[in-house]
C-alpha cells in the first residue's frame, strides 16, 4: 500500500497477527497493521472497537497474547512503555499526561535528565525551547502547564514525544478537546512532522480530519480490521459502512412506548457562565438525549438538575409543581437521580461492596430501630444484580473487584433501587463492552415503559440518536436546538454542537 | 493447593493483627520475669491510666474513619481540665462544671468541623486546620491560669465521682461500647464509611456531608471534652499543658489497634484493644525497668509497623 513498487520490508511499522484476550473477551482477534515511513496513518473505528487496545500493546502497556511487532523490519520485545519509548515509539493520549504543577521544560524531560547527578537546567530548557520553536511556536518554557490551553497542552506532548526522537508517533483522539480554531492550528504541526519524516498514527473518529489530513486508513470493529485503503481511494459512505457493519439497529433495542405528560419542565435555568437559558420539557417515558461536544454545558447541565451544582435562576418544574433544588438531597427528594459520568470518582464508593454501594440511596428502607439490617440489605441487593446481570462472585464483593460494565451496572442499581422517577444518565456506556452496553439500553427501555423519564447525556451520537426518543442539542451553555423524528441525524446534530 | 491457601490466609491473618502477636509475646515474657504483672490489681491499674487516652481515642476513631486527622484534642483536653477547675473553684455546681468542660469541648469540635467541611477540606486541610487549632485552644488554656497549675478545691459529689476509683474505666468502656454500636449498626455509622471512603460519591447519592463531617469533629471534641474533665478529676487539679501529646496517643491507639489509617472503615474494639495494648506495653516495660527513652522509641516503632502493616494487608487483599 504504500507507493506500488515499495515492498513489503518497507513498512516502518508492522504489526502482525495481534491477539490480544482479556478474561471473556477476544479484544482484538489476528489483527495486522502496517504503516508506511512518513505518512499520517489514519485508525478509526466505533468506541470499543479495539483501537486503543491495539495502540497500548504496540505502546507496551499491554502484552499481546500472540502476535508481532516490527519497527523498521526489526522485531520488538515490549516489556513496558520505556521499551516503547527507546525503540522510538510514542503515545500522546486523550487525557494529556502531563503535571499540571510542573513547568514545560520540566514536563517535556521529566524523569530524563540528562543521566548526571545533578540536573543541568538550563541546557534543557534551552533545549525545551529549540523543541517548542522547531514546531512554530514560542511560549515560555517556564510556564506552568496547568496554566496552557488544551491545544498547548497538546504542544508539549508532541515536543516531549520529538525530544525522545521518536519515529513514530501515535495520537489518540487529538482534536477532541480541542476548538475549531486550535484545530486549525494543530493541524499544521501534524503535517509538519510529516514533513520531518516521522509517521503518525492518527486515531479518530471525525472523517473530515481524515480526509484533511491523512494518507491512509484502516478501520477496526469489534477488534478485527475490516478495512485499509489510501484514504484518496475510499468514499467517507464506505469507510462508515466499514466501521458500523452490522446495522445498527441490532445495536440498539428499539423503543415501543410512547411519551406521556410533561413531567419535568426547565425554565430559563442559569447557573454563573456556564448555564444559559437552558428551557425544554421532559415527558413520562421518554429518553431525552442531550448531544454537545466535551465543554458544551451538558454534565453542568446534569449537576443543576440534581442539586450537585444548584443553578442561580430559572424555574425548575416538578409535575407541575415549582420545585427548589438546592443541594443533592433536594434533588434525590424530587425524586431525581444522577448517574455520574466518573462511576470511579463519583458514582461509587470502591473499596466498599455492592450491597453497600445499592442500599446508598436509601438507607432508610432498611432501617429497623435504627438498625441497618443486613438483612434486608442482601434481599435488595439481590434483587438488583439479578435484575440488571451484575456479573459478581457476590453481593458482599468490593467494587474495586468488578468490570466496567457491571460496575456502571450497580451505579444506575442505586438508583433503581431509590425509585426514581427522573434518571439522568451522564454518559451511561462509557468504556464499557458491547454486551453491557446493550443491557443498560434494554433497561432503559424497561423503565421508560414502566413511566420513568430518562435524560441522557451522551457524546456517542450513534447511541444518542439510536436511544433517544428526542434530542437537545447543547453548545456554550446554551440549547441550541432541539431534535426530532427525521431531523433527528448525525449531521444536523454535528452542525447544531460545532456551531 | 489446599496447603497453600492455609499458608497464605495465615499471612494474611499475621500481617492484618501482627502488632498483637507482637505485644502478646511481650506480655508473656513480662509475665514469666515478673508475675505481679499478671496481679488483678495491676491490669485494673493500667485500665485506669489508659481511660483518658482511651476516651479520647474512641473520637480519634470517628475522625480517621471519615478520612482525617483531629490534632486538635490535646489542646482541648488541657483548655476543659483548666475551665472547669476554675470553674469548681468558683463554687460552681458540679454538673455545671462538668456541663462547661464538654460544652467547651463540644464547641471547640464544632468550630474545627465547620471549618473543614465549609471548604470542603480533605485530609490535608483538615491536617492544618485541626493543627492550627491545636496551637489556639492551648494558648487559650494559658490565658486564665497564667500558664501555672491549679490546685482543685474538690469536695464529694459528682466531679470527684468521675474520676473516682474504677470510675474512668466505666466511662471509658460506656463510651466505647456506645459509639461502637453506633458505628457498626446506625445509618450515621454507614454515612461516615461512604463519606470517609469517597466524599464526592456520597455527595452524589444524595447524603447531607458537610453537617456529617461537622459532626464527626463534634464528636472528637467532646470526647476530647469529657476526657479533659475526667482527667482533671483523677488528679484534682488542672494543667494547662496536661493534654500535651494526647492527639498522638489518641492516633497510635487507633492505628495499633489495627484501623485504617487512611480512612473508609474501622472499629471502636479495635481502638480499644490498641490503647490497651499500649497501656499493657508501657506497664510491661515499666516492670522490666526499661527507660522512659526505649519506651518511647518501641511505641514509635509500633505505629510505624502498624500503619506498615496495615499496607501491606491491604495490597495483598487486592
Amino acid at each position: 500500500m504504500c507507493d506500488t513498487e515499495v515492498k513489503m520490508e518497507n513498512y516502518i511499522l508492522e504489526m502482525k497477527n495481534i491477539t490480544k484476550t482479556f478474561p471473556g473477551v477476544v479484544a482484538l482477534d489476528n489483527v495486522n497493521l502496517s504503516v508506511c515511513p512518513g505518512t499520517i496513518h489514519a485508525l478509526v473505528g466505533e468506541n470499543g472497537a479495539g483501537k486503543s487496545t491495539l495502540m497500548k500493546i504496540l505502546n507496551g502497556v499491554y502484552s499481546a497474547t500472540s502476535g508481532e511487532i516490527y519497527l523498521e523490519g526489526t522485531k520488538l520485545e515490549l516489556k513496558g512503555v520505556k521499551d516503547a519509548q527507546a525503540a522510538g515509539i510514542s503515545i500522546i493520549y486523550q487525557e494529556f499526561n502531563l503535571i499540571n504543577t510542573l513547568t514545560v521544560a520540566e514536563n517535556i524531560f521529566l524523569g530524563r535528565y540528562n543521566g548526571k547527578k545533578t540536573v543541568k537546567w538550563n541546557v534543557l530548557r534551552d533545549e525545551a525551547k529549540k523543541l517548542i520553536e522547531s514546531l512554530g511556536f514560542s511560549f515560555s518554557v517556564d510556564t506552568v502547564v496547568g496554566r496552557l490551553s488544551t491545544a498547548e497542552k497538546q504542544l508539549v506532548e508532541i515536543a516531549k514525544a520529538l525530544s525522545l526522537h521518536s519515529k513514530v508517533i501515535v495520537m489518540d483522539e487529538p482534536t477532541s478537546s480541542l476548538t475549531e480554531k486550535d484545530v486549525d492550528m494543530f493541524f499544521p504541526i501534524i503535517e509538519k512532522l510529516k514533513a520531518d519524516g516521522i509517521t503518525v498514527i492518527y486515531i479518530s473518529h471525525k472523517l473530515d480530519e481524515i480526509y484533511r489530513l491523512c494518507d491512509n486508513v484502516t478501520v477496526m470493529r469489534d477488534g478485527r480490521i475490516t478495512g485499509n485503503s489510501a484514504v484518496k481511494d475510499i468514499t467517507r459512505d464506505e469507510i462508515i459502512e466499514l466501521m458500523v457493519g452490522r446495522s445498527l439497529d441490532m445495536e440498539y433495542p428499539a423503543r415501543t412506548n410512547k411519551p406521556g405528560e410533561v413531567v419535568l419542565h426547565v425554565e430559563k435555568l442559569c447557573r454563573r457562565n456556564d448555564l444559559h437559558d437552558i428551557t425544554f420539557d421532559l415527558r413520562r417515558g421518554e429518553i431525552l438525549g442531550i448531544a454537545g461536544l466535551v465543554g458544551a454545558g451538558r454534565t453542568e447541565l446534569a449537576e443543576a438538575l440534581f442539586g450537585a451544582d444548584p443553578a442561580e435562576s430559572g424555574d425548575i418544574i416538578l409535575n407541575g409543581k415549582k420545585v427548589v433544588i438546592r443541594s443533592t438531597l433536594d434533588g434525590k427528594k424530587n425524586s431525581i437521580g444522577l448517574v455520574t459520568e466518573d462511576r470511579k470518582e463519583t458514582g461509587l464508593v470502591l473499596p466498599m461492596n455492592v450491597t453497600q454501594n445499592i442500599t446508598i440511596t436509601d438507607l432508610d428502607k432498611v432501617t429497623r430501630n435504627l438498625v441497618v439490617r443486613k438483612s434486608e440489605e442482601k434481599v435488595y441487593a439481590e434483587k438488583y444484580v439479578e435484575a440488571l446481570k451484575v456479573k459478581t462472585p457476590s453481593i458482599n464483593q468490593t467494587m474495586n473487584n468488578l468490570s466496567g460494565g457491571n460496575q456502571q451496572k450497580v451505579a444506575l442499581a442505586k438508583w433503581l433501587y431509590y425509585d426514581a422517577d427522573i434518571l439522568i444518565m451522564d454518559e451511561p456506556t462509557r468504556g464499557i463492552d458491547v454486551g453491557a452496553k446493550f443491557d443498560i439500553y434494554c433497561l432503559m427501555n424497561e423503565l421508560t415503559a414502566k413511566g420513568k423519564a430518562i435524560i441522557m447525556i451522551s457524546s456517542e451520537l450513534p447511541e444518542v440518536l439510536g436511544m433517544s426518543d428526542r434530542v437537545l442539542v447543547m453548545h456554550g451553555g446554551r440549547i441550541k436546538g432541539e431534535l426530532t423524528g427525521e431531523a433527528m441525524n448525525a449531521e444536523t446534530v454535528m452542525k447544531l454542537a460545532i456551531d | 493447593m489446599e496447603k497453600r491457601d492455609f499458608k497464605s490466609k495465615a499471612k494474611d491473618f499475621i500481617f492484618s493483627n501482627g502488632i498483637l502477636f507482637a505485644i502478646i509475646l511481650l506480655i508473656i515474657i513480662t509475665g514469666i520475669i515478673e508475675p505481679s504483672f499478671f496481679a488483678w490489681s495491676n491490669l485494673l491499674n493500667v485500665l485506669r491510666q489508659i481511660s483518658v487516652n482511651g476516651i479520647v481515642a474512641c473520637g480519634m476513631t470517628v475522625c480517621i474513619m471519615s478520612g482525617c486527622y483531629d490534632l486538635s484534642v490535646g489542646s482541648i483536653v488541657s483548655m476543659t481540665g483548666v475551665f472547669t477547675i476554675i470553674s469548681l473553684n468558683a463554687g460552681t455546681p458540679d454538673i455545671v462544671c462538668i456541663l462547661i468542660g464538654l460544652g467547651i469541648g463540644l464547641a471547640a469540635g464544632i468550630v474545627n468541623g465547620t471549618l473543614i467541611a465549609s471548604i470542603n477540606g480533605r485530609s490535608g486541610e483538615a491536617f492544618i486546620i485541626t493543627y492550627g487549632m491545636q496551637v489556639v485552644l492551648g494558648a487559650i488554656a494559658l490565658f486564665p491560669s497564667k500558664g501555672l497549675f491549679i490546685s482543685g478545691d474538690v469536695h464529694e459529689g459528682l466531679f470527684k465521682t468521675m474520676g473516682d476509683g474504677n470510675m474512668p474505666i466505666y466511662i471509658f468502656l460506656a463510651v466505647a461500647i456506645i459509639l461502637q454500636l453506633v458505628i457498626s449498626k446506625t445509618q450515621y455509622g454507614r454515612h461516615l464509611c461512604y463519606i470517609g471512603n469517597n466524599m464526592d460519591a456520597a455527595k452524589m447519592s444524595g447524603l447531607k456531608v458537610k453537617p456529617n463531617r461537622i459532626s464527626y469533629y463534634a464528636i472528637s471534641g467532646f470526647l476530647a471534652g469529657l476526657g479533659g474533665v475526667v482527667l482533671c478529676s483523677r488528679v484534682t487539679s488542672s494543667n494547662p499543658t496536661a493534654g500535651l501529646g494526647y492527639e498522638m496517643n489518641a492516633i497510635a491507639a487507633v492505628v495499633v489497634g489495627g484501623n485504617s489509617a487512611s480512612g473508609g472503615s474501622g472499629s471502636i474494639i479495635r481502638t480499644v484493644i490498641g490503647a490497651v495494648v499500649i497501656g499493657i506495653m508501657s506497664n510491661a516495660l515499666n516492670i522490666l525497668g526499661i527507660s522512659t527513652n526505649y519506651q518511647l522509641t518501641v511505641k514509635g516503632f509500633l505505629i510505624v509497623l502498624a500503619v506498615a502493616l496495615d499496607i501491606i494487608s491491604k495490597k495483598r487483599k487486592s
